[in-house]
Formats: C-alpha cells, sequence, structure tokens
C-alpha cells in the first residue's frame, strides 16, 4: 500500500500526523503534513485508512497495489 | 440521492412560491430559541435543503449539508472579502448580519482572500505551528495548575470564571508579546462582546471596555515598533506586503481576530465538554481510564459535537452551481459548520457524543485556506485543562443551578458560568496572581514568544 498528501489540498489539520503518527510527518513551520515514507508497512494499514477517512481536506490518497495474477486472470493489463 | 434531493428541492420552492424556484428555508441563528431548535432545524435542512436561501438580513444562502459546506468552504469563486473602504466589490466579509462594530472595520486575515490573506497566514505560522505550540505545554500545564490550585482547597469552582477563561488569555497575551498581567484587561471584553446583545444594557460598558482593550493592543504594536520584543505583535510590526508595511488598521484588526479566537472558543469548548463529562460519569471514567488513546479522539469528538464556532459568512466571487443549486457573484453566503458537522452522511449517530469516533472529518476549525489558525493552541490548551480536572477533581459535579449558556448563540456557541463541587483536594503551587508574575519573567528569559524557526525548545518552567 502506498500513501501520498496533496499538498494543494493539506492545510494542517494534522489529524492524519494524530491518528497515524509512524506514517506522517508535520512541517515545523506551517504544521502541514507529508508522509515519512510512500510505502506504508503492513502493521500500519488500518492507521493510515483511518487517517485517510478523518482528512478534513481529503487531501490523502491511498494506493492498493493491485495483484498482477488476479488481473492476469482476468486478462487484463495491472492498472499500475 | 441526488435525485431525491432535487424532487424535495423543487416541492419545497413550490410551497414556499418561490418565482426563482430555489430551495428556500426561513433561517434566524439569532433568535432566543434558535438554541433548542438547532436540532430540528439541522435535520430539517440536511433532509429538505443542505443548501437553501433564506430571506432574512437582507437574504443569503444557507449551507447545512457536509457536502455543500465542504465544496463551497473550498472554492476558490467564493469570497472572504470585507471590502470596507468599497475599493473593491464591497463584499462584506465573515458576519451575517454585520454589527455595528464590524460595519467599518475589517476583522483581519479571516476577511481577506489569498494572495493577501496568505501574506499574514505565513508570518503567523511559525508560532503556531503544532511544533511551536509544543513548546508552550509546560507553561500551558503550569498556569492550569494555578487556576485548580485557587480553588482545590474549597471543593468549589467555576470552570468558566475560575479555569476555560483564564488559561487561553494569558497563554494567547503571551504568545503575542503583551504581558500577562494586562489579562484580566482583555477577559471581560473578549467574552462579553460575544454575548452581549447590541440592545443590552451591558452593551456600552462593553463597547468601553473593548475600546480599552483595542487601545492597549495599539500600545503594545507602537512600544514594540520602538522596542522590538519577541511575539506575533512583532511579526506583524515586520511584516511587509510586496515591500509596504500595511495599514495600522489591519493590524489591529488581525490583533483583534486572534484575541477573539483565542480566547472565547477554548473556553466554550472546555465548559461544554465539562458540563457534558458531568452529566456522563461512565463516559468520564473511561476516558480517564484511557486517556493515552482516548483523549485525542475525544478531543476531536468534542469539537464536533459542541462546534464552538457555529459558522462563517462568505460572498459569492463568480456564479457556481453546487448540488443543482445556481448561486450568483454577489449573494451572500452562510457556512454552518454546526450543522455540517450533524449530517449523518457523514456521521453515524450524528447526535451522539461518541468519544472514540472514527473518520472524524469535522469541520469546527473550518475547511479550506482558513483553517483556524489557532487550532493547535485549542487543542493543546484544552487538553491541559481537560486532564488535570480528571487527575485533581475527578468526581467533580457540574450544578445546574448557576450553569448560564450564551443566550445567543449565532456568533459562539459559549456558556458564561459554569460551577461544580468537588472533594477539596490538597494545593500544589503558588495561585493565579503570582504564577503569572513568574511566568512572565520565564516568557522574557527564555524569549518563548519567539517563532519555531528561531527557538526550538520547550519552556522550562522550574529552573
Amino acid at each position: 500500500m502506498r500513501v501520498q498528501v496533496d499538498s494543494t489540498r493539506c492545510q494542517g489539520h494534522t489529524l492524519c500526523a494524530m491518528i497515524a503518527p509512524e506514517t506522517f510527518e508535520l512541517d515545523d513551520v506551517d504544521g502541514h503534513a507529508h508522509p515519512v515514507a510512500e510505502n506504508v508497512s503492513a502493521t500500519q494499514r488500518q492507521t493510515v485508512l483511518d487517517a485517510a477517512t478523518s482528512c478534513p481536506e481529503q487531501a490523502i490518497t491511498v494506493m492498493v497495489e493491485q495483484s498482477t495474477a488476479g488481473h492476469g486472470a482476468h486478462g487484463r493489463r495491472p492498472e499500475r | 440521492m441526488a435525485d431525491d434531493r432535487s424532487a424535495d428541492v423543487s416541492t419545497l420552492a413550490d410551497n414556499h412560491g418561490n418565482s426563482r424556484g430555489r430551495p428556500t428555508y426561513h433561517f434566524d441563528r439569532h433568535t432566543d430559541g434558535y438554541r433548542d431548535e438547532f436540532l430540528d432545524i439541522t435535520h430539517e435542512m440536511h433532509q429538505r435543503c443542505p443548501l437553501a436561501w433564506t430571506d432574512t438580513y437582507e437574504g443569503h444562502w444557507v449551507a447545512a449539508g457536509s457536502r455543500e459546506v465542504f465544496e463551497l468552504a473550498r472554492c476558490p469563486h467564493v469570497s472572504n472579502d470585507h471590502d470596507v473602504q468599497n475599493e473593491r466589490r464591497g463584499y462584506k466579509g465573515i458576519s451575517i448580519p454585520l454589527t455595528v462594530e464590524a460595519e467599518n472595520f475589517r476583522g483581519g486575515m479571516l476577511e481577506m482572500d489569498d494572495p493577501e490573506h496568505r501574506y499574514y497566514r505565513t508570518a503567523l505560522n511559525p508560532y503556531l505551528s503544532p511544533a511551536a505550540v509544543k513548546r508552550w505545554k509546560p507553561f500551558i500545564d503550569e498556569i492550569t495548575r494555578a487556576c485548580i490550585d485557587e480553588h482545590i482547597e474549597t471543593g468549589r469552582i467555576d470552570f468558566v470564571d475560575d479555569l476555560a477563561n483564564v488559561v487561553p488569555a494569558v497563554l494567547t497575551l503571551a504568545m503575542l508579546g503583551v504581558p500577562l498581567n494586562k489579562w484580566t484587561l482583555y477577559n471581560e471584553p473578549a467574552h462579553a462582546l460575544v454575548y452581549t446583545r447590541p440592545d443590552s444594557p451591558e452593551a456600552e460598558r462593553m463597547r468601553e471596555m473593548y475600546m480599552a482593550m483595542g487601545v492597549d493592543l495599539f500600545t503594545n504594536l507602537v512600544e514594540i515598533r520602538d522596542e522590538p520584543r519577541p511575539g506575533i505583535i512583532d511579526a506583524l510590526a515586520e511584516l511587509r506586503i510586496n515591500g509596504e508595511a500595511p495599514p495600522d488598521v489591519e493590524l489591529i484588526g488581525m490583533l483583534n481576530l486572534l484575541i477573539g479566537g483565542g480566547f472565547d472558543t477554548t473556553t466554550a469548548l472546555t465548559a461544554h465538554a465539562l458540563e457534558w463529562l458531568s452529566q456522563h460519569p461512565d463516559e468520564r471514567r473511561r476516558l480517564s481510564q484511557d486517556r493515552d488513546t482516548l483523549l485525542n479522539p475525544a478531543t476531536e469528538e468534542f469539537l464536533r459535537y459542541f462546534t464552538p464556532a457555529p459558522g462563517d459568512a462568505r460572498t459569492i466571487a463568480e456564479d457556481v452551481e453546487v448540488s443543482g443549486v445556481s448561486l450568483k457573484e454577489g449573494e451572500r453566503l452562510w457556512l454552518s459548520w454546526a450543522m455540517a458537522n450533524r449530517d449523518p452522511a457523514l456521521f453515524a449517530d450524528p447526535d451522539e457524543v461518541v468519544l472514540d469516533r472514527k473518520g472524524n472529518r469535522h469541520f469546527s476549525f473550518r475547511l479550506g485556506v482558513h483553517r483556524c489558525i489557532g487550532s493547535n493552541v485549542a487543542r493543546t490548551v484544552f487538553k491541559s485543562m481537560l486532564t488535570a480536572v480528571m487527575d485533581r477533581m475527578p468526581d467533580y459535579q457540574c450544578a445546574a443551578e448557576g450553569t448560564v449558556h450564551y443566550d445567543s448563540i449565532g456568533v459562539i456557541q459559549g456558556m458564561r458560568h459554569l460551577p461544580a463541587t468537588f472533594t477539596p483536594g490538597e494545593r500544589l503551587g503558588a495561585g493565579v496572581a503570582e504564577t503569572v508574575e513568574r511566568l512572565q519573567t520565564i516568557c522574557n528569559e527564555q524569549g518563548l514568544a519567539r517563532p519555531i524557526t528561531e527557538l526550538k525548545e520547550s519552556a522550562k518552567i522550574n529552573v
């Protein structure tokens, strides 16, 4: 799973870092958020999803990797 | 869903015989009954017209639905501008109706659009970011302790007068760079201006006290220009926009905004939360026991449920369509954070307090570029006061007799008094006056009011 914060939407509400402090860091000067790393470990998945749904500006995008095998079985290419 | 809504809306419009075919709803949040009717109005608007026109106060839109408030609060074609001199498009800012005091006075960056707003915001961020506010925590805990110590031996306290009014006031002045012993001069007008009706016998005295506060702010600004001392006033004194210092009246508007935002809102949140926890002792016990995991979500839930600042006005700056409703340039709009916070489309059991609520993307600090710049201060101060009360007055009981909610909750949903009793405990240190004096020395010696770019360390209280 990967996570991104859209810096044009983030307004520094800080809820993401409150809910998933291992994943989101806040800028010292304006409090806007960015992910510590783009890839989210399996243990952090649920809190990151919680953080994404809690974002008042809906600035957090969570991308779940599509299973290549699964798509292959349906004769389609992976989307990403 | 969309179809259902448009059907409802047209029926409603027909019922009201509106010739323009837009949804209408009679909405007046300044009436005596509004506090009691809030829930019914909210439910009705969510079901029938989440975005509706009201003829009250020269006519304006009311956004009550979470989707509508979300869209409009973040829409670049919606303006906060208060064009006092009628130099641009004559927009009226964030109040409906305009009070006599606000008519010719711009309320700081909250009544500006970008890019102008951005200059002020950028200057203030390093004083109010999460990292910047965290440095103040020992200071906040110390003034909280002193407030509690004043009353801990008596078994009686008024949570508004003796705690929730004091801590935000002393901290705000410290951050601004105003002498802390002035907090009483600021305290009464900052709250009373919000709840005193213009026609009340108290109004004249309130206006005089508000003027005295304004004069003191201006005096501080002049002093700090002459002989700089750290704090937000210094940042405003140093601010240049395209190489020019903004006019003093804009700076005073900014300072009034910070006082208004810093004082009354946190008081309102704290009083309501303490009252609710008194009425729900099991929840209070759970919150105290599980505070490591529960304090953060509970704080957000109290913010959502009580929404201290219930809404803001805006002006439509370009024709837009939201949820099938056309809004025209120049029309006024009320964004109801309080109603959006109760939208069942976004919050399960919206009228219940759920301390561990998940996905709580509430609207209480506004959305978009005008997100409350003091949100980190509010949370930190609230948590300090709540934690101290749970620790030192664990069995407190609020007294219904003597509890006074604001008559008018059109501006802030606040309380004037919240008396409580509890089992007396032991004093830990000095009272408020002595502590304020000591904190002033600490502020001066450690330069606490400097921005995070200049000072990273936390306040040290026991030196």
